[in-house]
């Protein structure tokens, strides 16, 4: 099974068509990105289990969890991933702290 | 390139629970101080994810007091338990979380009175919460917040440590690489404290955060520091296994609940008749290793008797497995052990101290404190007393101390190496958890020894195709650097462990000896060095 994942990286918008099983959260999708399709896909995670929110993002418009959240296709088909609006991003999905 | 200086009175590396208070106690010295994290500073620790703090105070039940604390400790600890660090824990955590809620930490309560619960091995219930369970979110909260008004503190997330820097046998500063703009800065200090947390990240299944793979002791062994009883890695006995998304997740409640094997039988009856599931987490990790290795896998938690207390007191992990599909209330959920705590680590004398003038380590990164298991809920204890007591000590190290510019890049890019440095982190996990598990044989973890050899091979031919800001795979790089060196030390000293003490299970060596000793581990030029010491103190053994 294939997932389509869009993802807003600033300057550009990349797409990438991932194997996909349907238990996978958001985070392992982006684990699955970095280890076979790019490498400098950049993201920040800690505990995995939804305490430390360092992986908050916005996920198909809205703000969520990476690590909690099941990655499934929003209404265009394509698990839509970017940045939280709200301060400063460093690169990709990962805002300063 | 050259390398820019950054000075400071004290610097801490790691800020979870004991980084936070080393650098709150240092500051309060009126000492300078910088704390860095590898990730993002004061969420990035294994304290996010703890449930309760063991401790005394005013909410203590009525026949507990210092002795009888003291007593667990050493009966847990299977005689490896320094003497003078469990006094120290038993003697100051009174003071010290009395401290943090001075400070702002509200704990738990039912009506007008601090919840208080039971935690497997504690002969009395000494564990409190904040939070409504999320005990090391409420510590590490009001350690923030502390820390962010304080004006003598800096803090720098995403700043990963290459190593320790020495001067006249003295640890006077720490190399760093700053992700967000891949710059090297040297940082001289008076006094440094190492406070990097465990080493989860050895096995593929674990229940620490990714940043868990063994910096500080690398760091520290680098550096000349003594690692003590490293074979000594505590398994979470309990923990989800699938769904693979939250696999590694503990669940506190297990000495409540109850254990299956695939028979249907409950076979805690036969490894510890009189406590069944509540047994100690080194007892109960065995037990269920055994199981699965003589096919009696998978294990099943049942926790459907008791799931009314389940949705009260561990809310947080009855809706994690039920997000994922698991609802304890009417279904078992697959469990067994996963990589959860080091009770070895970098030796230290009360005050926190290494064997290396100017270098402190507190937390889960020192070792000792255990011996060969530690209790339930006293690694948050450990954090604030040895955190604090580094911070205090750290603080009156007042000499001034020089660093000499460097100029050389340590990292080498090389876009076409072949071995990528998550595939060698992989190599590391496969070794570890094929080898240097629950239950453990000499053929095993020579053949460990032997991958890990081939580890470092890889590691001189890495390849790195983004050497940009955030570049996850440099981090990955020098994470498996450390990562190696953790892993050698741990099976170094497993393999000088001829006899089963407490989390160390050989079977070639079923039995203790009548002799204890502790494993020491050094590094003299590059080379491991693995020495043991008889434990002198009489008052420990069990």
């Amino acid at each position: 099974m294939k997932l389509n994942v869009k993802i807003n990286r600033g300057e550009h918008i990349d797409q990438f068509e991932v194997d996909y099983q349907p238990d996978m959260t958001v985070l392992n999708v982006l684990d699955e990105i970095y280890q076979h399709h790019d490498p400098s896909i950049a993201y920040r995670y800690s505990c995995r289990t939804g305490l430390c929110t360092t992986c908050m993002m916005m996920i198909n418009g809205r703000p969520d969890l990476s690590c909690q959240k099941t990655a499934e296709p929003g209404e265009d088909g394509y698990l839509t991933l970017a940045p939280l609006p709200k301060g400063k991003t460093i690169r990709d999905l990962i805002k300063e702290y | 390139m050259a390398v820019e200086k950054i000075q400071t009175d004290v610097l801490v590396i790691g800020s979870g629970t004991a980084g936070l208070a080393a650098a709150t106690y240092a500051a309060l010295e009126d000492k300078q101080v910088l704390i860095l994290d590898k990730g993002a500073l004061g969420r990035s620790g294994s304290s996010t994810g703890a449930v309760q703090i063991a401790g005394l105070g005013d909410w203590s039940h009525e026949e507990d007091d210092t002795e009888r604390y003291l007593e667990d400790i050493y009966t847990s600890g299977r005689g490896l338990s320094n003497p003078n660090l469990a006094k120290t824990l038993v003697h100051d955590i009174d003071q010290r979380i009395q401290d943090l809620i001075d400070w702002g930490l509200k704990l738990d309560r039912e009506g007008d009175q601090v919840s208080v619960s039971h935690t497997s091995g504690h002969s009395l219930p000494r564990s409190v919460s904040a939070k409504k369970g999320k005990a090391g979110l409420g510590l590490l909260h009001t350690l923030r917040k502390k820390v962010t008004k304080d004006e003598r503190i800096t803090t720098l997330s995403d700043v990963m440590t290459i190593k320790l820097i020495k001067s006249d046998e003295r640890v006077v500063g720490a190399l760093v690489l700053e992700l967000s703009t891949n710059k090297f800065f040297l940082i001289q200090s008076k006094a440094t404290v190492l406070a990097t947390g465990g080493a989860g990240q050895l096995y593929p299944i674990t229940s620490n955060p990714v940043q868990s793979t063994g910096d500080g002791f690398s760091l520290g062994l680098q550096a000349g520091a003594t690692l003590i009883d490293m074979e000594q890695v505590q398994f979470y006995p309990v923990s989800i296994i699938e769904p693979q998304s939250i696999a590694g997740l503990c669940i506190s409640f297990y000495h409540n609940s109850k254990l299956f094997n695939n028979k249907g039988e409950r076979f805690m009856k036969y490894y510890a008749p009189d406590t069944l599931e509540d047994a100690t987490r080194d007892t109960l990790s065995i037990a269920i290793a055994t199981e699965i290795s003589e096919g009696r896998g998978p294990i099943w938690l049942d926790a459907t008797d008791v799931i009314d207390q389940v949705k009260k007191e561990f809310s947080h992990e009855y809706q994690l497995c039920l997000d994922r599909g698991v609802d304890l209330a009417n279904k078992r959920a697959q469990v067994g052990p996963a990589a959860h705590f080091m009770m070895g680590g970098v030796r230290i004398d009360a005050d926190a101290k290494t064997d290396v003038e100017g270098l402190f380590a507190a937390g889960e990164t020192a070792g000792g404190l255990h011996g060969g298991n530690r209790l339930g809920n006293n690694a948050l204890s450990e954090c604030l007393v040895f955190g604090a007591r580094a911070g205090m000590n750290a603080a009156k190290l007042v000499d001034d101390v020089t660093v000499s510019i460097l100029d050389a890049n340590p990292i080498r890019i090389n876009q076409y190496g072949n071995h990528r440095p998550f595939e060698i982190k992989q190599h590391i996990q496969h070794s570890m958890s094929s080898y240097v598990e629950v239950i453990r044989k000499n053929e095993g973890l020579r053949e460990a020894l032997n991958q890990l050899l081939n580890v470092r091979e890889q590691l001189e031919n890495v390849q790195i195709s983004n050497p940009d800001v955030y570049s996850r795979e440099i981090v990955d790089y020098i994470e498996a650097q450390h990562m190696v060196n953790t892993a050698e030390a741990i099976v170094r000293s497993a393999l000088e462990r001829q006899e089963s003490r407490g989390s160390h299970y050989n079977t070639d060596y079923p039995d203790l000896t009548s002799t204890i000793k502790h494993n020491l581990v050094r590094m003299k030029n590059h080379q491991f060095q693995v020495q043991p010491e008889e434990v002198e103190s009489s008052e420990t053994k069990r």
